[in-house]
């Protein structure tokens, strides 16, 4: 038999075209491999078998007009913070235990509607707060290429189902780097949109400015069609934009690299890690080779980053989270006097430790007296780092820099110390913050045997060139084999 | 770093019922993380600086029309208590 689940999107979709496999047994061999290998990573937290099977025999008996869709049969996961109707939700949260989702995101109805099986709902850290998922409530997610190692996070589930081969795409949220750094830690593409291109009808809301959906797939075409069926504008979510979305993966052969210009940041690369800094190095000198201008460039702000985002984002948490109070849905505590008991214990139990310090932090950082030091400075800074993209950008088509600084990191090694998590976000961070489009692929492993990733930044809405860009690094390098 | 009482107070405005151990746990974290962030007073900024985040032809304004939902039924399920049709909460005035 063949090994269906081996094979990532465009392999699927021209075996469907050819008749080669359906979708059932596609889908058997996703389920399988899911039953398989899911006790082991607890990547995915709700699989229904019934529904997957149902969907795809379905589009069996419509499978003459496979080539008519654009993700015919192909089986995907999702993130645990996007809503699919009747679908859990729990944002990797124990105050959202049980909570069935009672529509689709716009972004869900999208990929159903060009012909995609939902296979599941991926693990996360909670509420997408964390870079390991080790924050999630339904316990750690584990990465696949070393089972004692984290998937990275927060989309860790999305990533852990692609590279374990339970499904060749899948779905996430990136609010300061949860598509790109767990993409990087498990050897696969994700791309972070730009602010605006995808809708975030149907998210479960982190920090608004800066939540972005995106897909997780094995190789650069994969995320180039998963993109274009995601983008575009939504009257459901009035800050996407209207800009026309191109046909990505139709046109990723249009350019070649020794038509772009490269930008790197020397002072970025400081207290990256050896393996990741050869890696970086390596890819760079390919790209040359193969005609790309190389330019240095400078991003002096970026350096304030962590604290600008670690100010913005848990402000606007905390009054995003404020709608959990344990009356209209979700987790209520069992003993109480009065309303206010019923609100603040149902948080102070349903909230795990992160998030509860985040509220906190934003609470702290929007509070009279404290507001102008530090949201509105943070604010401030924000457009400063904006600033000295728009200034690398005058120089250079595309900014390359390691996804992370280090590869996967083990699981419980980074939890007792804040900062020393958040700093393996510390290159995807002020991509959220411009509001950027930025992808991660695959560049090579480490001396462990570990996934290191490559990040390409781009301007705004140019996520054509940054794909291109990307598809052609994919051809220097291969794609990457699954674990 | 933050006294306890700042913390019990950032906690009330945030609706969150600490236990002991979390107060000293948050005054410890939530210090070490603001600390951090004390390099942004050294940043030089301009006072009218702010980012507009949304693009520019995102359309905020659009026709008041109401749709009906639908999903009445599936919100009412996901209700940690009711009471016929209405989300029930303990009593808000004291009775007489």
């Amino acid at each position: 038999m063949m090994e269906f689940n081996q094979l990532d999107m465009r392999s699927l979709l021209e075996g469907y075209q050819k008749k080669q496999f359906t979708v059932t047994e596609v889908v058997q061999a996703s389920l399988k491999a899911i039953d398989l290998k899911n006790p082991k990573l607890n990547a995915l937290l709700e699989v229904n078998a019934e529904k997957a099977l149902t969907r795809a025999r379905a589009l069996d008996a419509d499978i003459s007009k496979a080539s008519e869709k654009k993700l015919f049969g192909v089986p995907i996961a999702i993130k645990d913070n996007i809503l699919v109707k009747d679908w859990q939700c729990t944002a990797g949260s124990k105050i959202l235990e049980g909570y069935r989702a009672p529509y689709t995101a716009t972004t869900v109805q999208r990929l159903e509607a060009e012909g995609a099986v939902i296979i599941g709902k991926a693990n996360c850290d909670e509420f997408a707060m964390g870079s390991s998922n080790e924050t999630s409530h339904y316990g750690s997610c584990r990465n696949p290429w070393d089972l004692e190692r984290v998937p990275g996070g927060s989309s860790g589930g999305s990533a852990a189902a692609v590279a374990a081969g339970m499904c060749p795409a899948s779905l996430g949220t990136d609010t300061g780097g949860s598509i790109r750094q767990p993409a990087s830690l498990c050897g696969l593409v994700g791309l972070k949109p730009s602010y605006g291109r995808v809708s975030r009808y149907g998210v479960v809301s982190y920090a608004s400015s800066l939540d972005q959906v995106g897909p997780f797939s094995r190789t650069v075409w994969d995320c180039a069609r998963l993109l274009e069926v995601l983008s575009g504008a939504d009257k459901k979510d009035a800050t996407t934009s209207h800009l026309e979305v191109p046909p990505y993966a139709a046109r990723l052969q249009e350019s070649s690299l020794s038509q772009v210009t490269l930008g790197v940041a020397p002072q970025w690369l400081q207290g990256v890690d050896a393996d990741v800094k050869e890696a970086f190095d390596r890819s760079i000198e390919q790209m040359k080779k193969e005609g790309a201008k190389i330019v240095e460039i400078d991003l002096p702000r970026t350096r304030y980053s962590l604290s600008v985002y670690y100010l913005i984002a848990p402000s606007e948490a905390s009054s995003n989270l404020a709608r959990y109070d344990g009356v209209h849905y979700g987790f209520r505590a069992k003993e109480f006097k009065d309303s206010e008991q019923l609100y603040n214990r149902s948080r102070g139990q349903g909230f795990g430790k992160e998030v509860k310090l985040r509220i906190m932090l934003g609470t702290y950082a929007l509070s009279a007296g404290y507001y102008d030091a530090f949201y509105l400075k943070a604010n401030q800074v924000r457009r400063l780092i904006q600033q000295d993209f728009e200034a690398a950008f005058q120089k250079c088509d595309a900014v390359l820099v390691p996804t992370s600084p280090s590869t996967a990191f083990k699981l419980g090694e980074k939890t007792d110390d804040p900062l020393k998590m958040y700093l393996s976000d510390i290159f995807t961070l002020p991509v959220n913050l411009a509001g950027l489009p930025g992808v991660s692929v695959p560049c090579g492993l480490d001396k462990k045997n570990l996934p290191i990733g490559l990040q390409l930044i781009g301007r705004p809405f140019e996520e054509l060139k940054l794909l291109q860009i990307a598809q052609a690094h994919e051809k220097i390098q291969g794609v990457l084999r699954l674990p | 770093m933050l006294t306890r009482d700042e913390v019990l107070k950032i906690a009330k405005l945030a609706r969150l019922e600490l236990s002991e151990d979390e107060v000293a746990f948050y005054q410890n974290r939530l210090g070490r993380v603001l600390d951090y962030m004390t390099e942004l007073k050294a940043v030089e900024t301009s006072k009218d600086a702010f980012v507009r985040h949304v693009p520019l032809d995102a359309e905020p304004f659009r026709e008041d029309i109401s749709e009906s939902f639908g999903g009445r039924d599936a919100l009412l399920k996901n209700a940690p208590a009711l009471e016929e049709e209405g989300f029930l909460l303990p009593a808000i005035l004291e009775s007489e």
